[in-house]
């Protein structure tokens, strides 16, 4: 017997949303709690610090490897920034009824991502073979903590963009086309999330110090 | 009329896409400017997360479709923000006799 799930491409009367949707504002909602709990922490530990970033136990502060890093993650930024409109495009691509845009717009997201990942790889090991690993000093902590959660999202996020490419996600655009760009709507809620979180991270451990 | 539409919203999301990166740059420009008051960095705070918020902003009521939602998803939003300015300043203020010891 086949079973319909209902309300994955119509509205539902009450909320006025497909389920996805309100599915994924919810967890958005969080996704918030969870990055505002180390947005949080930062507060705190940065208006108790009285020299920010903190010198360690070995005497040395991350603030001179910061400065070297702006170029990177500023390119990092600006590939995040990339990504999300040729997200959105994406999902433009679909309502027009252009799969061969689609997949375009998809796969420069997926290289913008793993341009993402790259950078950080370097940044990290740059980091961490200066002797700034998270028990150095609070800033390197949180900076390793806030950074770290938000690569596992953008890790997470390439699993389900690659998914969406490939004949098994795709094939959905056949059968269930408005489904399929719900789905791609809701994949970009998510990915544009991600995006506005860097947007704050970027500042908040590159730049204000 | 619909692929008019979209064709807009298209021209939109480029010109959004122009704005950021615009602000990204600003928001390093802003590093090398001296916006602090009397030995105090806070200046320099101020206008580097003013940006952040802006560019912010432009993600996600363009890219998000926050122009255009239900009562429902504003609803899950005001809430979320209440609780996360909870979040970020009760800490603050109940270890605020605390500032300057770690």
């Amino acid at each position: 017997m086949d079973i319909k799930i209902p309300y994955n491409e119509d509205l539902r009367p009450d909320t006025g949303l497909y389920n996805a949707k309100l599915g994924i504002w919810l967890f958005l909602a969080s996704e918030v709690m969870l990055f505002g709990g180390l947005f949080s922490s930062y507060i705190l530990l940065r208006a108790g610090a009285s020299v920010w970033p903190p010198i360690g136990l070995d005497g040395q502060s991350v603030a001179h490897l910061l400065e070297e890093t702006i170029g990177l993650a500023t390119f990092n930024t600006v590939a995040l920034i990339t990504s999300s409109v040729t997200m959105v495009m994406s999902w433009v691509s679909l309502k027009m009824k252009d799969i061969l845009k689609f997949k375009m717009y998809m796969w420069i997201t997926i290289s913008c991502a793993i341009i993402f990942l790259v950078v950080k790889y370097f940044e990290y090991s740059h980091k961490i073979h200066e002797g700034f690993i998270p028990a150095h000093d609070t800033y390197m902590a949180l900076y390793f903590t806030m950074t770290g959660l938000h690569v596992l999202h953008i890790i997470g996020g390439l699993f389900v963009l690659v998914y969406f490419v490939m004949p098994n996600g795709i094939k959905m655009w056949d059968d269930e086309p408005i489904r399929f760009t719900n789905r791609i709507e809701v994949f970009g809620l998510y990915w544009h999330f991600v995006d506005l979180v860097w947007i704050f991270l970027f500042p908040v451990l590159y730049l204000l110090n | 009329m619909i692929s008019d539409n979209i064709s807009k919203q298209v021209i939109k999301y480029w010109k959004i896409f122009a704005l950021l990166l615009f602000c990204t740059v600003l928001t390093v420009l802003a590093v090398y400017v001296d916006f602090d008051v009397e030995g105090s960095i806070a200046g320099g705070i101020f206008v580097g997360l003013t940006i952040a918020v802006f560019k912010g902003y432009l993600v996600a009521y363009n890219f998000m479709h926050l122009n255009d939602e239900k009562p429902m998803i504003y609803w899950i939003i005001l809430v979320t923000l209440v609780f996360f300015l909870i979040l970020l300043f009760i800490p603050v203020m109940w270890e605020s006799t605390l500032v300057g010891k770690y």
